[in-house]
């Protein structure tokens, strides 16, 4: 039933035909992905070049040639000193709303999914309907009476106004509803509470398993976008303190690319950029593994 | 059943907003504290850095009062952010920075404190007059100068001595000639840079003697026609339609700190406030670069104006009145003010700006210059009068939609941009209760 | 097409999924029961961050709030005057256009990409899975710092480029911006929608291509006949998030007139856009809520209709 981590010798008609799990290599198709992949990397490049030269070298040397003086690790030690060390905290900061949120959001969804792909409730489509037709409401807009409502529940500038709204991913719900439908099957539920397991135990003990994978792929997006989380923490947090990365970091390239007499400290804002960036690399790399280890759905479905 | 349920969830969470919305800015009363033992902790939004320098001082002094400087943003995010929390009636911090454009915005429709209540009129003499203007809407103070932008002509006297302009140019007249030759060094050198820059064009104007915003309580009056207007206009027009501006390069970019490090920009008018910043957006430079006075309109002459500047107010519900303007007079006036200096603020302060220390202090990056000096003289003959409408921080973003046209295709002129920029201003002036005409 | 069939993994869009039939009706209100305790702490919250403040926002979009003279109710005033708004309507018809053009060649290269990736036939995987997704992970204001330089004319990438070929193009001005955006936001969001694609591929039972290639199909003949079925239900989903993102843009539009000038980016240049302007800086909360909830409708539609389409599609295979 695992036919992916089988490698199966296929047939002995080699050349036009291929094995499955282990194909014959194109050199067309990998020139193609690498080009594509050439046009992701080039601005890449750039934020790894530039993270390496001083501010002063950064005005007056081409883009993607190197600074004069080497100075990555200058600027990492400078992002973490500039401020107090205030980088640190929005690290900090970051972490807490992304691991908690991700965490959070994975479940909900997962849950809501599950009641909606196997489970009858009265108002299902008016409560799909209303999901999806929300979010259709630019956030932008949103933004004024959300902070009013959350002032009124005296959640602005503490870390509730981030964490409550990175709890709802109504993509990850549908993901999940759609995962749910294929990935569990219905019978072996029905036999988990003809064993007498309630709902609830037949959702943690029998479909979360089923929906690891799943899980993996709502819980890297929803990472992602609370890493990237922008214009809420703008405008709910006014105390520094609890900032996440992106609004600490803006705040560093406003104070030189405004009108003013701030100081202009883009390497730090380009380094602190790089840094912010290396854990979401390292947290789809971690979980890599998931996506290789041939979703259970194809196993259920075969 | 489900859904009544939800609909009263919905009304319980609504209602109060509702009733929020129907009165709000009523709101927060605000006893004052900060006068006895009892121990007050004020917020202070501020984006400029120098401020947070002079807490300790000031808590040292004043034991009772511990203050909390926070960065809510820049300009407009910071005003948005002060219009929400006043909506609120949560989150009012007790003393805000404000551009000198913002202040009516906020003092007209009654959401700054006078400053008056506090004894703030004693400290008047201690400005220069257009200062003290600029914090003053229908004969109240509202806010405290706290930086200063008197334009002056950074220029980088290598590329104009290179071009054959052997002095800085006194008049505009000199500085037409001055940009021909310039631009004859060919490439992309240019002697000014402008792409739809209202501040820059205002400074102009109001050199030129143009005072094209009237404002009277609730009434606004706008014309762009008047005699200086119209000179400073016809002038710019003039450069812009010779091909005399790199009308390519934007402020504050990255490619505009390229231009200003490799010479391509030969000068830049603007608010004093850039002798701090320049140095590293322009390392290259060093020792090219100086500050002279605006060019005048007429050989002889010595009138400035603004470019930029900014204050500090207290909201009207703010929930300590007393304290925050006891550290806003300690920062502004007191010790603290020299500790701000020290840290690279300009400042109006006739007190500061007619000191020896100030005056002669030589700058390296400027070549030895006494930039403190010429920034000084820049101060005392801004143009006095000036008004901005209370609805500026509208009408500056919006300035921008009805030049870039012009600047990138040619068409229309000038004169006519701003006169489409009235009319807008009149129609949402009007909107917003304003009496514009 | 019996295999097109099996593989069919995605439910269609709206319709509730095969949940098991006919249950007995006692155990049927259990789960009924049940169905509403799970989907609560979901609901609840999504009440709190997205219902409420809708309803509020609707709730604002009926008063005209003034500098003077504070808040009066208007009615459907702040409606009327945003279907008489040029600036509105200029852009809407922008993020229509982008739609038509980028969304299409978005999802091509997604889909393109995730093919060729389960294909197997690539050398390094997980490299390119890595890379390609890498951009969206990159935050907005940082992406469009490093495109400014790669398309700047005079600094950048793109001005060495001209130089080296003796052109003179400029991927800021006013007629090139929007290709410019597009350039950036099919970017950061290929890698995203490929992801998608891919799991959605990876769900297929591998025994179907083994039967295929035991019957003799090339790559192409199982493409068309396993794997872009297989996708359908995939494509409907990110056409929908991609029109609601490409109609709620903003992030681009803001931050590049800090960096080029005159790139004919307007405060109205897209309806979010303008939207965070008239609420930001024009004290116009009531009318950038109308705005909002009119950009809603109209999404809603679009993204139903696309529904409707696919599901039409769906049934006809």
């Amino acid at each position: 039933m695992h036919p992916t981590s089988s490698p199966r010798a296929a047939g002995g008609k080699a050349g036009r035909l291929y094995t499955v799990d282990n194909p014959k290599k194109s050199a067309t198709v990998t020139v193609m992905t690498a080009l594509f992949a050439f046009y992701c990397l080039l601005p890449l490049a750039w934020l790894v070049i530039n993270a390496t030269k001083s501010q002063a070298d950064f005005v007056s040397t081409f883009g993607l040639a190197p600074g004069r003086k080497f100075a990555l690790w200058d600027n990492i030690v400078e992002v973490f000193r500039y401020q107090d060390g205030i980088f640190s905290r929005w690290l900090v900061n970051t972490l807490l709303y992304v691991v908690v949120g991700a965490t959070v959001s994975t479940f909900l969804a997962a849950l809501g999914g599950y009641a909606l792909a196997k489970l009858d409730f009265r108002g299902k489509r008016v409560f799909l309907f209303v999901v999806l037709g929300s979010i259709s409401v630019p956030g932008i807009a949103l933004a004024i009476p959300q902070f009013l409502l959350f002032a009124r529940l005296g959640l602005t500038n503490t870390p509730w106004a981030i964490l409550l709204p990175s709890f709802i991913n109504p993509f990850g719900l549908y993901l999940m509803w759609v995962f749910t439908a294929e990935a569990v099957p219905s019978g072996l539920l029905e036999a988990a509470k003809i064993d007498g397991a309630g709902e609830l135990r037949t959702f943690l003990r029998i479909a979360l398993p089923l929906l690891a994978p799943a899980s993996v792929t709502v819980l890297l997006f929803s990472f992602v976008s609370i890493w990237n989380n922008y214009f809420l923490p703008l405008i709910m947090l006014k105390d520094p303190a609890w900032y996440p990365l992106t609004v600490g970091i803006n705040q560093w390239n406003k104070l030189g690319s405004t009108a003013g007499n701030g100081a202009l400290v883009q390497n730090l804002v380009i380094t602190s950029a790089l840094l912010t960036i290396i854990p979401l690399i390292i947290a789809f790399l971690g979980l890599q593994r998931y996506w290789q280890s041939g979703l259970s759905l194809g196993a259920v479905k075969g | 059943m489900r859904l009544s349920r939800k609909v009263r969830l919905l009304c319980a969470a609504l209602v109060p907003m509702f009733g929020l919305a129907a009165c709000s800015g009523g709101a927060n009363g605000g006893g004052d504290a900060g006068g006895g033992d009892e121990q007050v902790k004020i917020t202070v939004w501020s984006w400029d850095g120098t401020v947070e320098k002079a807490v300790p001082g000031f808590q040292a002094a004043n034991p009772n009062i511990k203050v909390e400087v926070v960065n809510a943003g820049s300009s407009q995010d910071e005003y948005k952010a002060l219009d929400n929390a006043i909506q609120a009636g949560s989150g009012v911090p007790d003393l805000v920075m404000f551009e000198y454009f913002a202040v009516p915005y906020f003092a007209i429709p009654g959401k700054l404190a006078d400053l008056g209540e506090f004894g703030a009129d004693k400290l008047k003499d201690d400005y220069v007059p257009a200062a003290w203007g600029d914090v003053t809407v229908n004969g109240k103070v509202y806010a405290l100068p706290s930086d200063y932008g008197p334009s002056a002509m950074f220029y980088n006297a290598a590329t104009l001595k290179k071009a054959g302009v052997d002095k800085p140019p006194a008049t505009w007249d000199e500085y037409y000639e001055a940009a021909k030759k310039v631009h004859a060094l060919g490439g992309d050198h240019y002697i000014a840079q402008d792409t739809g820059d209202i501040f820059f064009l205002l400074s102009l104007i109001w050199q030129a003697g143009g005072r094209p915003f009237k404002v009277d309580g609730n009434k606004v009056h706008i014309d762009f026609t008047d005699e200086g207007t119209t000179k400073a206009v016809a002038f710019w027009q003039k450069m812009l339609d010779e091909g005399l501006v790199n009308t390519k390069v934007t402020g504050w970019s990255d490619d505009w700190n390229r231009t200003l490090n490799d010479g391509s920009l030969a000068t830049q008018t603007m608010g004093g406030w850039l002798t701090s910043t320049l140095p590293e957006r322009a390392p290259k430079a060093a020792g090219d670069f100086r500050v002279a006075l605006m060019p005048q309109w007429e050989q002889g002459d010595k009138v400035g104006a603004e470019n930029g500047g900014s204050s500090f107010g207290i909201p009207a519900a703010a929930p300590h009145k007393e304290a925050a303007f006891k550290f806003l007079e300690y920062f502004t006036h007191g010790a603290g003010l020299q500790t701000r200096v020290d840290a690279g603020a300009f400042v109006p302060n006739k007190s500061v700006l007619d000191s020896e220390a100030f005056r002669n202090k030589a700058v390296d990056y400027f070549g030895g210059q006494k930039v403190g000096a010429v920034l000084a003289e820049a101060s005392e003959i801004v143009g006095s009068g000036w008004q901005y409408p209370p609805f500026f921080e509208w009408a500056r973003s919006i300035y921008g939609d009805i030049a870039s046209p012009y600047y990138t295709s040619g068409k229309v002129s000038l004169a006519q941009i701003l006169e489409q920029w009235k009319q807008r201003c009149i129609q949402y002036g009007n909107e917003q209760g304003f009496q514009v005409d | 097409m019996d295999l097109a069939r099996r593989s069919d993994v995605t439910p269609p869009a709206t319709s509730s999924p095969d949940a098991a039939r006919d249950p007995a009706p006692a155990r049927k209100r259990r789960r009924s029961r049940a169905g509403l305790a799970f989907i609560a702490p979901f609901g609840a919250l999504f009440a709190l961050v997205f219902i409420v403040p809708i309803l509020y926002a609707a709730f604002l979009s009926l008063f005209q709030e003034r500098l003077l003279g504070g808040t009066t109710f208007v009615g459907f005033a702040n409606y009327g005057k945003l279907f008489r708004d040029p600036q509105f309507w200029d852009g809407v018809g922008r993020v229509f256009r982008f739609t038509l053009v980028q969304v299409p060649i978005m999802l091509l290269f997604a889909m393109a990409l995730a093919l060729a990736l389960d294909s197997r036939r690539v050398h390094g995987i997980r490299f390119f899975r890595a890379t390609i997704f890498l951009p969206y992970a990159v935050p907005a204001i940082v992406s469009t710092l490093m495109w400014g330089f790669l398309l700047g004319v005079k600094y950048g990438l793109f001005g060495s480029l001209n130089h080296a070929l003796g052109t003179d193009l400029d991927p800021f001005a006013p007629g090139n911006t929007l290709i410019s955006i597009g350039l950036m936001v099919t970017w950061a969001f290929t890698g995203f929608n490929m992801l998608i694609f891919y799991s959605a591929l990876k769900a297929v039972p591998r025994e179907l291509y083994e039967a295929a290639a035991i019957d003799g199909a090339n790559e192409f003949q199982i493409i068309r006949a396993i794997k872009l079925p297989a996708l359908r239900g995939s494509l409907v989903v990110t056409i929908i998030f991609s029109i609601i993102g490409t109609f709620q843009m903003f992030n681009e539009p803001q931050i590049l007139p800090t960096m080029v000038a005159n790139s004919g980016v307007t405060t109205y240049y897209t309806p979010n856009l303008y939207a965070y302007n008239l609420a930001f800086t024009g004290s116009q909360q009531g009318y950038a809520a109308a705005l909002a909830l009119v950009m809603a409708a109209i999404t809603i539609a679009v993204a139903y209709a696309v529904q409707i389409r696919g599901l039409r599609n769906a049934s006809d295979q």
